[in-house]
C-alpha cells in the first residue's frame, strides 16, 4: 500500500493479483451480473489507486478495498435502477407493477439450474442496498459481522439487524422453493 | 409474548448464518429445544442457505490480465466526467460553508501578498487548484469566489436531488412484508430518516439566483419527501402504491434526472 500511495503501478498490479478474485466475488454477489461486476472491480481499483495517497496507514487493506468495491457496486446498481425507472415511467392508475404483484412462486413449482439462479438473483436484488451488502459479505465471503461493520462503516447492531432482515426477506421470497 | 418470539426469530436467523456469539448461540439452542416453531425456522433457514449456495455465481468474463490492462488504460486516460470527480472531492463533501471558507482563506492569502512570504504549501491539491484559478483569472478575487459559490450551490442541489431520487426509488421498490402485521408492508427506517434529513437540508440549498431553475423540482421533491417522512414503519401496500403512482404521475424521477444533469453542467 505504501508503494501504491507513492503512485507505483507495479504495486497496483500486485494488489489486483492478490485481491481481484475476492473483490469480484463480492461485486458479482451484489450485482448478480458478471460484466457489471467486472466493471465495478475495475473502477474500484482505479479509485483505490487514485485515493491511495489519502489511505490511512492504520487501516487494513481488505476492508478498505471491500468498502470501495461495495460502494461502487451500490452506485452501479442504483444507476441501473434509476435508468429502468426512467425508461418505464408509471401511468396514472397503473397499480399493477411486477415489483408489487410478484409474490413467491407456488410451492409446487420446481426451479432448476438457470431458472433457480434467476430466481435467487431476483430475490437478492430486491433487498435494500445496505441489507444486500451485508448479506453478500456474510453469505459469499463469510466475513465476521464486526469486519462487515468496519468495511461498511456501520455499527455492529445495524449489521446484525440488517442481516436478520435480509435473511427473512429472502425466506419470504425463496422459502417455497427451498422446502 | 409476541415481541419475545420476534427476538428469538431474529436470533434464529443470525444462528443460521453463524453470526451469534457463544453466549447468544448457547441460549438460542436451549430455546430451540422447547420451541418447535423456532426449530422449524432454523431448519428452513438452513435449507434456504443451501439453496442460495447451490447455483454458482457467474465466472469472471475476462482474465485477470485483461482486468489489469483495463485498469491501467483507465488510469492513463483523462477523467471523462469532471463534474462527478469534482463532486467526489472530500472538501466538497464538507459542504458549502467549509468550502467557501477554504476559498476565502486562499483568496485572502493571495490578496495579502502571500506570494512574497514564505513558500507555504497549499493545504491540499484542491487549494492549489483554487490558487491556480485565481492566478489565471487575475486580480478578480471576488468574481472567482462568486463563481465558486455558485458552482458549489449547484453541485449541492444536484447531490440533494440525487439522494432524494434514491430515497423515493428505495421506499417504493419491492417493500418487505411487515413483521408486525399481516397485509402490511414495511417502510425502512433508513428511508424515513433520510427523508427527514433531506427536508432539514432543504433550506440550506444555495441562494435563489444559483439554483432558481431547480426550484420547481425541489418543491415537488419536498412534497414527496414529506409524505415519506410521515409514513409509519408498517403501512398498507395501497399507501405506498399511491405514493409510487404520484411519483410516476409527476414524472418526478425523470425531472430529477434532467435537472441533476443541468445543474452539473
Amino acid at each position: 500500500m505504501l508503494r501504491l500511495a507513492e503512485g507505483d503501478q507495479h504495486a497496483l498490479s500486485e494488489l489486483m493479483r492478490r485481491h481481484s478474485p475476492r473483490l469480484y466475488r463480492v461485486a458479482v454477489g451484489y450485482l448478480r451480473d458478471a460484466e457489471e461486476a467486472m466493471e465495478a472491480v475495475q473502477e474500484a481499483f482505479v479509485k483505490a489507486y487514485r485515493s491511495a495517497a489519502r489511505w490511512d496507514r492504520s487501516a487494513q487493506v481488505v476492508p478498505w478495498l471491500t468498502r470501495i468495491v461495495i460502494n461502487e457496486s451500490i452506485d452501479r446498481y442504483r444507476r441501473t435502477r434509476r435508468r429502468r425507472a426512467l425508461e418505464e415511467p408509471l401511468d396514472e392508475g397503473d397499480a399493477h407493477d411486477g415489483r408489487w404483484a410478484e409474490g413467491a412462486p407456488s410451492p409446487e413449482r420446481k426451479v432448476l439450474g438457470r431458472e433457480l439462479r434467476e430466481h435467487i438473483d431476483s430475490a437478492v436484488g430486491s433487498l435494500p442496498d445496505r441489507q444486500r451488502a451485508i448479506f453478500v459479505l456474510r453469505h459469499y465471503e463469510g466475513m465476521e459481522l464486526n469486519e462487515i461493520a468496519g468495511a461498511l462503516g456501520m455499527r455492529l447492531g445495524t449489521v446484525k439487524s440488517g442481516l436478520h432482515r435480509a435473511v427473512y426477506r429472502l425466506r419470504e421470497l425463496l422459502g417455497p422453493v427451498a422446502r | 409474548m409476541m415481541w419475545g418470539h420476534e427476538r428469538w426469530r431474529r436470533r434464529v436467523a443470525l444462528l443460521a448464518y453463524g453470526a451469534l456469539d457463544e453466549v447468544e448461540r448457547a441460549a438460542t439452542e436451549v430455546h430451540l429445544r422447547s420451541c418447535a416453531a423456532c426449530a422449524r425456522e432454523r431448519d428452513e433457514l438452513a435449507r434456504l442457505r443451501a439453496l442460495i449456495d447451490g447455483p454458482a455465481l457467474p465466472a469472471p468474463p475476462v482474465a485477470l490480465e485483461t482486468l489489469e490492462a483495463r485498469v491501467l488504460a483507465r488510469l492513463a486516460a483523462p477523467d471523462p466526467a469532471p463534474p462527478r470527480a469534482w463532486a467526489s472531492r472530500p472538501w466538497v463533501r464538507l459542504g458549502a460553508p467549509l468550502a467557501a471558507a477554504a476559498a476565502v482563506a486562499v483568496a485572502t492569502f493571495l490578496m495579502l501578498g502571500g506570494r512574497a512570504g514564505a513558500p507555504t504549501a497549499p493545504a491540499s491539491p484542491e487549494a492549489a487548484a483554487l490558487a491556480a484559478a485565481e492566478t489565471d483569472a487575475g486580480p478578480g478575487g471576488e468574481e472567482v469566489l462568486r463563481r465558486m459559490e455558485r458552482l458549489l450551490a449547484r453541485e449541492q442541489a444536484a447531490r440533494y436531488l440525487n439522494e432524494a431520487q434514491d430515497v423515493l426509488v428505495t421506499v417504493t421498490a419491492g417493500p418487505s412484508p411487515c413483521p408486525k402485521g399481516l397485509a402490511r408492508v414495511e417502510v425502512e427506517d433508513e428511508a424515513r430518516r433520510r427523508s427527514r434529513a433531506l427536508l432539514a437540508r432543504r433550506a440550506s440549498l444555495g441562494g435563489p439566483a444559483d439554483v432558481a431553475s431547480a426550484e420547481p423540482v425541489l418543491a415537488e421533491v419536498e412534497q414527496m419527501l414529506r409524505e415519506v417522512a410521515d409514513l409509519p414503519s408498517c403501512v398498507r401496500p395501497g399507501r405506498l402504491q399511491a405514493l409510487q403512482r404520484e411519483v410516476g404521475r409527476r414524472r418526478l424521477l425523470m425531472k430529477i434526472d434532467l435537472m441533476t444533469r443541468e445543474l452539473q453542467g
